[in-house]
């Protein structure tokens, strides 16, 4: 029993992270993708801004970690859409009593904000693409 | 088999009952019990009378004065602008001089945006949610008061400075070198005074998201929840990662003022840019901390004129949640012209471009609903109209300033200006006057006047387009903001002076609305009891006014159940459903689950008391003598604030119960103890320490900042942290947080006799382990007013004994409680929480050893 007691914390994260953390994944790789780029670029141009080389290296570098976020949304994307499962029962309210509806809707906000995200990451790698040197 | 077992097998067999059967909310319940056990819970909530009045903690008490300390605070700062305005009315005026107006422009500006926006979010909040979710209450009803008096001491400490002409006067930014090298006390008023209130904010934010989580009625599962309430879980998450970097920059701030820490001052290394980035990382998500909340009132007037479900719920979820998170990604775009690279720039000119989508969302999600329902046109609706019209044109200027190009030609002009106030006005001003006229029969159970709300919003309205429209104008033919006066040969005379004329129909707008709100209706008839036929629970309030929030808290399984769940007002009324009696004369809510909101427990909360207040007047003393660098005063006042906080928790929070259980109503036998991550406090504990963790990440970030942004950060020939002393800090640490953790487990088992020895073995090596921490830095020869870089160490190492010196306090907080008897193997609701602070700072003090000892020695 106090073992059951003990493993409370864990549990209890295990149930949310099942759940409503869902709602926050998408975001959260959006964020990290932007701190990333925001970061690699201040320290790069602070350090090497006269060395095109760097430059480009870094912009290469961002380039390949903006696919792979636009993979990782595009999969929290996908997980989203089967847990919303739109298309068993074309259900897009979601506003009854009822565990599926809950379990639903968080799926289809989660997908909502997946596609938010996508779009997030997809505006912020432009200036990777499109500038080539710091200033 | 332990008590614990029995509590949780008790509740299972009340989930047996749960959810209810329409059989049993059918049952009668005969008017003599009614009366009987209506009368009992009167009691247990009533509110203090005469002058213990002010002891009262109650939600709508608190809030009630929280709102209108905030609105006076507002027409303050309006005063401010007015005589603002009267100044620029015509060219080369004297009626302010450069420094009033210095002065002015930065306490409207503060005032504004700390003692306003944010408290406002906060007082309306604290008075709705409740009612929104059917609790009786806040789950820390004194944390909310607690919150009020320290917002009440330091906003008047803030704004009186102005009475006495030594009112900050460096733009609410505080930037530096302009406001660490102004004379006098006004920089360390702004800093102290508002990280005191930050502090509040913090409060009600753990106070808020708690209540949206776990004070749910049963039944209302996350995807019923009210919009406001997500709207006030996804602010109160902001807050959490917002405002601590500003607690953090005025932390490094404070100690350039006071001991001539070099963070800012170029000269020694530092650098005013890290307060720039420090402060808009707060700065940008504020101003989404003031819309979203306002925008909420939106998402529960539209419904009600629509007098249909919002279209879109999932839709207006992503809207709050996606740009409750962009919004942290725009703060370079106050920083455009400071010179960092274009590639920079274009990131935040793509954030900025993104969170219009999720902003947008939301507004298309209100047309809709108004589109497809049938429309009756009130007053609250009138001004939400006004709301979107000027918010759509502030949106529209924000897309154009977050091209770099075009901010590069309007910074600091009168367009921003224009920007900003059509921001605020049409994403915070409008909507919160459309709250206070639609929440007001909930708040008073009296009706404001339509006739003079409809004058009051045309003023507001017209006076604000004359003020503000031609500012576009004024800024884009040159005029820069925050000058106290201009020549009369470039053009602007006629422009200023119509803003002029706008600003003051803007006044005569609020003083009719201040009017209706204020005047007594002592003679006016009750309101009817949902004036609009509105589907949300608060309609369900009495009148007149009961204390009690909810005679009985009600099952829900609908988003709109004063809409679809037959009968609910009546039962909730005939005490048919949880909690309706308080036979044990408690103040009492329910605990439900995240997710489903099934129910998990009665919980006890707090009720009147003077304490709040003490601990409010010496957490002030602490903030405010410093500003004249007292210190003696403010070190005497931290301790009795500590000292009053202790008795507060030890006299009031998780009380051993008299029973293990009790019966909830409806069948249900819930336990009235609960520790760990079942009860609210821990809930309270793990938010908290998450923004202590963003503050202490935005030291962290300082210090990787000076070392990318400066040559040579760790100057050749420094000394160094000594390592020896910092191992065996770290290592006592460990030791100390090892031990807790066992502690707590062989309390659990029973031991309660080795758990007091382990926790004693605990707080012994905290004390070990905090004084070779300074010890590593004080003895190592770094000099923290030479240079920056001994300067940041210095830092992160008092932050950090701070946080060890709080966690020994509360070692002993345990150790008391596990000898008088308050601690023991089922009632553990301290210990856990203790535990789940030092997680928290077992992960700083690594971090901080890591950044101070190791990393100088890398670079």
């Amino acid at each position: 029993m106090a073992k059951n007691r003990e493993n409370e914390e864990v549990r209890t994260f295990a149930e949310e992270a099942d759940s409503l953390w869902l709602i926050t994944f998408a975001c959260s790789i959006w964020a990290i993708h932007f701190v990333v780029c925001y970061g690699a670029a201040a320290f790069v141009c602070a350090k090497w801004s006269s060395n095109p080389a760097v430059i480009t290296n870094m912009r290469v570098g961002l380039g390949i970690i903006s696919v792979l976020a636009l993979c990782a949304v595009s999969y929290i994307g996908w997980r989203s859409w089967v847990q919303w499962d739109f298309l068993d029962d074309y259900d897009y309210e979601h506003d009854l009593a009822k565990e599926e509806h809950r379990h639903e809707f968080l799926g289809h906000a989660s997908f909502l904000l997946s596609v938010i995200s996508f779009i997030g990451v997809i505006y912020v790698s432009l200036p990777i693409l499109f500038l080539e040197t710091c200033q | 088999m332990t008590q614990s077992t029995q509590n949780r097998e008790s509740s299972s067999s009340g989930v047996a009952t749960y959810p209810p059967t329409e059989q049993m909310l059918e049952e009668k319940i005969d008017k003599r019990t009614q009366e009987k056990t209506a009368d009992r819970l009167r009691k247990a909530w009533e509110t203090p009378k005469g002058w213990r009045y002010w002891s009262a903690v109650n939600n709508s008490e608190v809030g009630v004065w929280y709102s209108l300390t905030a609105f006076f605070f507002m027409m303050c700062a309006g005063v401010l602008a007015l005589l603002m305005r009267v100044q620029l009315a015509v060219p080369e005026n004297d009626f302010l001089s450069a420094d009033t107006f210095n002065q002015f422009f930065t306490m409207h500006g503060s005032a504004m945006m700390f003692l306003f926006a944010v408290p406002m979010f906060e007082a309306i909040s604290i008075l709705v949610l409740p009612a929104l979710l059917g609790a009786r209450d806040m789950p820390f009803p004194r944390l909310s008061a607690y919150g009020y008096w320290c917002f009440l001491i330091g906003g008047i400490f803030v704004m009186g400075s102005i009475l006495f002409g030594v009112a900050p006067n460096s733009g609410w930014f505080m930037y530096p070198p302009l406001a660490t090298k102004a004379e006098g006390v006004g920089s360390d008023i702004w800093l102290l005074g508002l990280s005191f209130i930050e502090v509040a904010s913090i409060a009600a934010a753990v106070e808020l998201i708690v209540g949206v989580l776990k004070c749910r009625p049963p039944g209302m599962r996350i995807n019923l929840m009210p919009l406001y309430g997500w709207y006030v879980l996804v602010v109160g998450g902001m807050i959490l990662f917002a405002f601590p970097p500003l607690i953090a920059g005025d932390f490094l701030f404070e100690l350039e003022r006071s001991f001539d820490w070099p963070f800012f001052d170029p000269e020694r290394g530092g650098d005013p840019m890290l307060w720039q980035h420090l402060f808009w990382i707060f700065g940008h998500p504020e101003v989404y901390i003031v819309f979203l909340p306002s925008i909420a009132i939106a998402a529960m007037v539209v419904p009600t004129v629509a007098q249909r479900p919002i279209v879109g719920y999932s839709w207006i979820v992503l809207s709050a949640v996606g740009t409750g998170f962009l919004s942290f990604g725009l703060w370079v775009h106050h920083m455009f012209t400071t010179g960092l690279p274009s590639i920079s720039l274009g990131f935040f000119t793509a954030a900025s471009e993104a969170v219009v989508i999720p902003t947008g969302i939301q507004l298309f999600a209100f047309v809709a609903t108004l589109m497809v329902g049938r429309v009756k046109l009130n007053l609250p609706m009138l001004y939400i109209a006004g709301a979107l019209a000027i918010f759509t044109a502030g949106g529209l200027t924000g897309v154009m300033l977050a091209l770099a190009p075009f901010d590069w030609q309007v910074h600091d002009t009168y367009f921003v200006v224009a920007h900003l106030h059509y921001t605020l006005f049409g994403g915070m001003v409008f909507p919160l006057i459309a709250g206070i006229y639609y929440f007001y029969p909930f708040f008073t159970k009296k009706q404001m006047s339509v006739r003079l709300g409809k004058i009051a919003f045309w003023l507001l309205f017209t006076g604000f387009h004359i003020a503000f429209l031609p500012m576009h104008l004024t800024g884009l033919m040159g005029m820069p903001r925050r000058v106290y006066t201009y020549p009369s040969t470039l053009g602007w005379d006629w422009l200023n002076m119509i803003s002029t004329v706008g600003a003051f129909i803007v006044a005569v707008g609020f003083l009719v609305f201040t009017y209706d709100l204020l005047r007594p209706k002592g003679k006016q008839p009750y309101t009817p009891r949902n004036p609009y036929n509105a589907g949300t629970l608060e309609w369900s309030h009495n009148i007149p006014d009961e204390a009690w929030g909810s005679r009985s808290i009600p099952y829900i399984t609908s988003r709109y159940p004063l809409w679809d769940q037959e009968k609910i007002v009546e039962r909730m009324d005939a005490g048919r459903y949880y909690l309706a009696d308080a036979p044990e004369g408690k103040r009492e809510t329910l605990i439900t689950t995240v997710l489903d909101a099934k129910p998990i427990q009665v919980m006890r909360v707090t009720g009147p008391a003077w304490i709040t207040i003490c601990a409010a007047i010496f957490t002030g003393g602490a903030f405010i003598f410093p500003t004249f660098h007292w210190y003696p005063p403010a070190i005497v006042s931290g301790i009795l604030a500590i000292a009053c906080v202790l008795y507060w928790l030890w006299t009031s929070t998780a009380p051993i119960p008299e029973q293990k259980t009790k019966d909830a109503g409806l069948g249900l036998n819930l336990p009235i103890y609960a520790s760990g991550p079942a009860s609210a406090g821990w809930w309270g504990v793990w938010i908290t320490m998450l923004g202590d963790s963003t503050a202490f990440a935005s030291l962290i970030f300082g210090f990787f900042f000076y070392w990318t942004a400066k040559e040579n950060f760790v100057p050749s020939g420094s000394d160094f942290v000594l390592a020896s002393y910092l191992v065996l800090g770290v290592l006592s640490f460990a030791v100390t947080w090892a031990t807790l953790v066992g502690a707590r487990a062989l309390n659990r088992r029973g031991s309660t006799k080795t758990a007091r020895n382990l926790l004693l073995v605990s707080a012994l090596f905290t004390i070990a382990g905090t004084a070779l921490f300074c010890l590593s830095v004080v003895n190592s020869g770094l000099e923290p007013t030479s240079h920056v870089y001994p300067a940041i160490i210095w830092a992160i190492m008092v932050w950090t004994v701070v946080h060890t010196a709080v966690g020994l306090i509360m070692l002993g907080y345990c150790i008391a409680g596990a000898t008088f008897g308050k601690l023991t193997p089922e009632h553990d609701a301290d210990l856990c929480n203790v535990t789940l602070y030092w997680h928290f700072i077992i992960i700083t003090v690594v971090v901080a050893s890591l950044v101070i000892g190791l990393l100088p020695r890398l670079l």
